[in-house]
């Protein structure tokens, strides 16, 4: 039945009926106390990237890539990274595949994109909480890609770090203000959680100026009161 | 959330000075007459999303005279022209400005709050972006597609002191009775409450149609991955069999979520646990008949589709009273949206305050959860995470679409 699956999964496309595919589905959810046939499914799974030219068919194996994918699936997922027709089902499974080769796969593919395939590798950073590619994100608040600037300043406001505080406090560019505006606040509240007042209270005292809009105004002084340990409810 | 002084009504010209078609003569209706306030003390609105739900919606808002509303977007311009029109209607003028997208509308800084009743993959970035463009927002039921979402609505609306309400009128009108037995003190000490609601979502194959004149189905799809058009996976109808996007994983998490929203939503308010999140989640298969059991850290139990228990029936503690507690409600008066219209003039939480509906919603996706993996879990309300549990943690959230990211 799963070779048969497998077999339909080559030439899935919209419009056919899913159940073919079932036995796939049950063997992800019945290979989860067994890991050697989870392993083997995962292995099937990634060769058949690479066996079809169905879009439709690459979109079913990330989804299940996404459930059960590890570090083995990794190069089969990022080479569709750069194609425009894979790249975000790529991220879907990528994304929610724990360890470090992920976030290498990513950051090699953020230096070989462009455009919105280049914002997607900056939101699936942001999304993982990736420290390391702080540096990179730093880079592209001043794109001249408008999109990727802004991607590039919610990527470091997620992760939330005193490191992407600093990258987007340096930052001047006009036409990222709100994303970045926000992206600091974000990153001083992670900042006074772990009990770094001092420069949580730079960021907060940076937007409780004049010149900025009310309710980010607003966010600053309730910020400022939270650092001085009162309560602003 | 915390609470700030009352906004000072921004004067007429501020509004005159937005980037919009600003009638010169300044008319009865702009200064208000007998009980209509003059524009300067009406909360200036518009809606993102004008179909089934939304229609509604900007109905209730366009009915309100403490209400203008100014602006409407919808990737339809069938639903984008309509929805134009009723409100010049409403206002005898031509003044209501259509946008095909959102974030145009978010950009004015003349609208005070906006009503989003999008498919729910658009909520959590358009409730995020709305918060950051210092906008109060009435968003629609469910409100989370996914369980990381909830916190990052959440977070945006306490950073920048916004009301966001959650949408679901039911929670409280629908299940008075028992609500009022259960906070009433006659049911004594409360064991467990039970709901019925389904199926989950299922993902969809449907073949490609062409897309019709007027929809911007990119724009449609936003976060979601890529699909071909089919008027089946976009159409708004409240059925959860396949004719729906709320059929489909992608846009909705099925009746679970959906009509969950409502019946999540009036059990955990009836057992008063609406300020909390489920620590465990049981999953049962009894003989095929599948069921899950939520576990509240006070020891109240949740349970959803449990054989022989009905919609919202209460285990209490028989031969026992409590001291009864006063029911919350509304502010304000015209139900959940003069509610959210009072809390955006005095700053008070919402009835529906974003937080209590993601802990709604919550409920559902932990349920779902369990059931799509077929086993029991733990939850980490705190971390927001299945504690040691790599294989649940990948349900927590998805990819979004190139270009959006919350």
């Amino acid at each position: 039945m799963l070779d048969q699956a497998f077999e339909a999964l080559k030439t899935l496309d919209w419009g056919q009926d899913l159940a073919p595919l079932a036995p796939i589905d049950e063997a992800v959810i019945s290979s989860h106390s067994d890991e050697s046939a989870r392993r083997e499914l995962e292995s099937r799974l990634a060769a058949t990237l690479s066996m079809t030219d169905s879009r439709d068919a690459k979109d079913y194996v990330c989804r299940k890539l996404m459930l059960i994918g590890t570090a083995a699936s990794v190069p089969a997922l990022a080479a569709l990274l750069a194609k425009p027709e894979n790249s975000h089902v790529a991220r879907f499974a990528l994304e929610r595949i724990p360890g470090k080769e992920v976030n290498e796969a990513l950051r090699t593919a953020l230096e070989s994109v462009a455009g919105v395939l280049k914002v997607g590798m900056i939101a699936s950073l942001g999304s993982r909480g990736d420290e390391d590619s702080v540096p990179q994100l730093a880079k592209l608040l001043g794109d001249s890609d408008h999109q990727v600037a802004c991607a590039a300043a919610k990527a470091l406001g997620a992760i939330g770090s005193g490191k992407a505080a600093h990258a987007l406090a340096t930052s001047s560019s006009e036409a990222v203000k709100q994303d970045a505006t926000n992206a600091m606040l974000a990153c001083a509240e992670n900042l006074l959680a772990a009990g770094d007042k001092a420069n949580a209270l730079r960021v907060y005292k940076h937007f409780a100026g004049e010149g900025q809009p009310k309710h980010v105004r607003l966010a600053a002084t309730r910020g400022m009161l939270a650092c001085a340990g009162k309560a602003s409810e | 959330m915390g609470r700030h002084p009352h906004p000072t009504r921004r004067e007429f010209i501020k509004t005159a000075s937005a980037a919009v078609a600003i009638p010169y003569i300044i008319t009865s209706t702009a200064l208000g007459q007998g009980d209509t306030p003059p524009a300067s003390d009406r909360i200036v609105m518009g809606g993102i999303g004008l179909g089934n739900m939304g229609s509604g919606d900007q109905d209730a808002y366009l009915g309100r005279k403490d209400v203008q509303y100014v602006a409407v977007s919808d990737v339809r311009k069938g639903q984008l022209d309509a929805g134009k029109d009723k409100a010049d209607k409403k206002y005898g003028n031509k003044d209501c400005q259509a946008y095909g997208d959102f974030r145009e509308l978010l950009a004015r800084d003349d609208i005070d709050a906006v009503h989003i009743a999008t498919p729910d993959h658009w909520h959590a970035i358009m409730v995020i972006e709305a918060c950051k463009s210092g906008k109060d927002v009435y968003c629609q039921k469910p409100e989370t597609l996914t369980l990381r979402e909830g916190p990052l609505m959440i977070a945006a609306a306490r950073r920048y002191g916004r009301v966001v309400s959650g949408g679901s009128q039911r929670v409280l009108e629908d299940y008075r009775e028992i609500v009022d037995k259960c906070w009433g003190g006659e049911l004594g000490p409360i064991k467990s409450i039970n709901v019925n609601v389904g199926p989950l979502s299922q993902m969809c194959n449907l073949a490609a149609e062409d897309v019709p004149a007027g929809m911007d189905w990119e724009m449609w799809l936003g976060p979601a991955a890529w699909a071909p058009y089919n008027s089946k996976r976009c159409d708004g109808n409240f059925g959860t069999n396949g004719n729906s996007w709320r059929s489909y994983l992608d846009y909705s998490g099925g009746g679970m979520t959906d009509w969950g929203a409502h019946h999540f939503g009036g059990a955990t308010f009836a057992v008063d646990v609406r300020e909390l999140q489920p620590h465990e989640i049981n999953f049962h298969d009894d003989n095929g008949k599948q069921y899950v059991e939520l576990v509240y850290p006070n020891g109240i139990t949740l349970t959803h589709n449990k054989p022989g228990k009905e919609n919202l029936e209460v285990e209490g503690t028989p031969g026992e009273k409590r001291e009864a507690k006063p029911v919350p409600s509304y502010s304000g008066e015209g139900g959940i949206y003069g509610d959210f219209i009072e809390c955006v003039k005095t700053r008070q939480k919402p009835f529906r305050d974003i937080e209590l509906a993601v802990n709604s919603t919550a409920v559902s996706h932990l349920a779902s959860a369990a059931y799509r993996l077929q086993r029991s879990l733990k939850w980490d309300s705190a971390k927001q995470e299945f504690p040691g549990d790599a294989e649940a943690n990948r349900l927590l959230d998805r990819a979004r679409r190139e270009p959006w990211q919350l």
